[in-house]
């Protein structure tokens, strides 16, 4: 089929063939205002601040439910659609207590920004607002602000549609109406999360970032989530350089506020698994992170600890590696060209299914929880340390080893998190969120991932220290 | 519940499965008449039964206002809120029941003959204000129709 010639505004353009008003003039860069639209899920057109009109027909048509005809003319900006935009403005906000100071989503919210663009001016009603529950339990990370809620549906049809728990509705009729789960049974949903982000106003809260920081204070990097071979695209949130704290707190400067969903249509898609949202757990657990080189237990320098560890690999009549599948491609590569012929390499899965974690999914969440298996089996193989072989030094790559598993072996070990022993030398490594570099994913696609932080002083680089030893 | 099951087993029969949904009003209208009002466990009975996501049929329960969530007395009174009647005098209305029955909107007069409810629209906003009594429509009401309506059910 070939595409439908229309026009939006007298600007003559082309839809492709089923498509609908709202959806061709984004695509071609007419920004019509849209709440309970979402491109991944069903059409609800029930928020109607989409209103345009069809040039030769009375009244106005709600553009996202509205398919391309041939030779249709819209119009999306006159003075009559911008009246009734603001009139929809206006009922939306009716009940709503427009409470952008206080609210997490100010500065990244829809209705906010319509209200800016086409109401602008104060509530006409002189009744009170209905109240509705304030900080409802939608489960034990998410909470909903009743009031704020505008009924676009978009969370529910999001559990319904997309991660199936069904686990959201909206009950009761007119002003009673509100986004409720059952009262029996808590509301369970591995991609729950994502309804916060997908809220288009402040109703839902991530109890994880609630009132933590003004989103205008932070940035979003670009970046890959660890937790699983899938290696979803995620944004982790950093406070901006301008708005670095200089005072108290310095902390806060290397602090991953929250995480979100990073738009991906080859991995991802929109969305990401609960896992990923908490991702901001790890990067901010600095209490298990590795910071200080040492020898046998006792700080050291990172010179000494590098020159003991030359001549431990130097001295060992059968040496071996172990390399993690949390390792990045371009580390994996260096090791590859700089030690991995002087040593026998074993491969290692750093993280299995914890207990109560969601093993496998038909969405997203795959059954191993490392990003980089691929790669590390592509470059190494499979094959996994045995102490049969009989090796008198392990250098081990990665983090979470029982040292008792390497069978008394002289131990170098490269970690980003404290180890569970001392080995006879610790090299602490930067984390994925330290540096660039990228992961291939179980189906072979390369994601990058940015830098978020500087490295602690005393860190080195994995890809650096292979060339020292 | 064993006898309501064959009741909806019955029922099913001529509903082909692709459009079980449709079935949601049906099975929660024939629970309300077995059991007088409905509770969230009842829609839970239901979803189990069609194998629907539980919230959905909840939502059909709290959206139809003949679906009853607390127990009702003989006959109900639902006098219509939203807009149009809002706008006619559906304050006026109800605090005139209110005071005729002696009971605050969502309550049942000690001898159960009377319940009152505000509703949401029932669809007939050109005779506003209305209220609908059991199945019956009462519309352009005023002061002294309610009473005679009232009297006439006592
Ligand atoms: S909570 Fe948000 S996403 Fe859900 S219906 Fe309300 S406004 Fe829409
Ligand atoms: S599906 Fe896997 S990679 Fe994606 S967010 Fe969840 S744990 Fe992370
Ligand atoms: S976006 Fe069209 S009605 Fe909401
Ligand atoms: S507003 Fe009362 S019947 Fe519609």
């Amino acid at each position: 089929m070939s595409n439908i010639e229309f026009s939006i505004d007298d600007k003559k353009l082309e839809a492709l063939p089923g498509e609908t008003v709202l959806k061709a003039a984004l695509r071609n860069g007419i920004d019509i205002p849209y709440l309970c639209y979402h491109p991944c899920l069903s059409i609800a057109g029930n928020c109607r601040i989409c209103l345009v009109r069809i040039k030769g027909r009375p009244g106005f048509h709600p553009s996202c439910n509205l398919p391309v005809a041939p030779g249709m003319e819209i119009e999306s900006d006159c003075e009559d659609v911008s009246a009734v935009r603001k009139n929809v403005m206006q009922f939306i906000t009716l009940n709503h207590p427009v409470d952008c100071p206080v609210c997490d989503k100010a500065g990244e919210c829809k209705l906010q920004n319509y209200h800016f663009k086409y109401n602008g001016s104060a509530s006409l009603s002189i009744d009170a607002k209905k109240h509705k529950p304030k900080f409802y339990d939608v489960n034990e990370r998410i909470l909903l602000d009743a009031e704020r809620c505008i009924l676009c549906s978009r969370c529910v049809r999001f559990t319904h549609e997309i991660s199936k728990s069904g686990m959201l509705g909206i009950t009761e009729r007119g002003q009673q109406s509100r986004v409720e789960h059952l009262e029996s049974g808590a509301a369970k949903d591995d991609y729950s999360d994502n309804i916060i982000q997908n809220c288009p106003v402040g109703a839902l809260l991530s109890r994880d970032f609630l009132y933590k920081s003004r989103v205008w204070y932070l940035e979003p990097v670009a970046s890959v989530c660890n937790g699983c071979a899938r290696g979803c695209s995620v944004d982790v949130w950093r406070r901006k350089h301008h708005w670095k704290v200089r005072a108290l707190g310095s902390e806060k400067n290397r602090m991953a506020y929250r995480i979100t969903a990073k738009q991906n249509d080859d991995i991802n898609g929109r969305w990401i698994c609960n896992k990923g949202f908490d991702l901001n757990k790890q990067i901010n657990d600095f209490a298990s992170r590795a910071t200080k080189p040492a020898i046998g237990g006792m700080d050291a320098t990172c010179q000494d600890a590098l020159s003991e560890a030359r001549k431990l690999i130097f001295e060992a009549k059968k040496p071996a590696a172990i390399v993690s599948a949390h390792a990045s491609n371009e580390e994996l590569e260096a090791f590859k060209k700089t030690l991995g012929s002087r040593v026998e390499v074993y491969v290692r899965k750093d993280y299995e299914p914890a207990a109560g974690e969601v093993v496998e999914d038909e969405l997203l969440i795959k059954a191993d929880k490392n990003p980089n298996s691929t790669k590390v089996e592509e470059l190494f193989g499979k094959e996994s340390f045995s102490a049969a072989a009989g090796h008198d030094l392990v250098l081990v790559w990665g983090d979470n080893v029982e040292y008792s598993a390497l069978s008394g072996a002289k131990i170098i070990h490269l970690a980003t998190q404290k180890p569970n022993g001392n080995p006879d030398v610790l090299i602490p490594i930067s984390t994925q969120f330290e540096r660039k570099g990228s992961y291939t994913n179980f189906e072979g696609k390369v994601n990058r991932f940015e830098q978020v932080f500087d490295k602690p002083e005393l860190v080195l680089h994995a890809s650096d220290v292979f060339g020292r030893l | 519940m064993s006898c309501l099951k064959e009741q909806f087993d019955e029922l099913r029969k001529i509903y082909p499965d692709e459009i079980k949904d449709a079935m949601v009003l049906p099975l929660l209208q024939m629970t309300l008449k077995a059991k007088g009002h409905l509770v969230e466990s009842d829609a839970l009975y239901i979803a189990d039964y069609l194998e629907l996501p539980a919230m959905q049929v909840k939502e059909a329960m709290t959206w139809y206002s003949m679906l009853y969530r607390t127990p009702v007395g003989k006959h109900v009174v639902k006098v219509c809120r939203s807009v149009a009647c809002s706008l006619r005098g559906e304050q006026r209305i109800v605090a005139h029941i209110s005071k005729k029955l002696g009971i605050k909107p969502g309550e049942t007069t000690a001898d159960n003959k009377f319940t009152l409810l505000e509703v949401e629209c029932l669809a007939s906003c050109g005779t506003a204000p209305m209220m609908q009594i059991n199945d019956t429509y009462h519309e352009d009401l005023t002061e002294a129709k309610i009473d005679q309506i009232l009297e006439a059910l006592q």
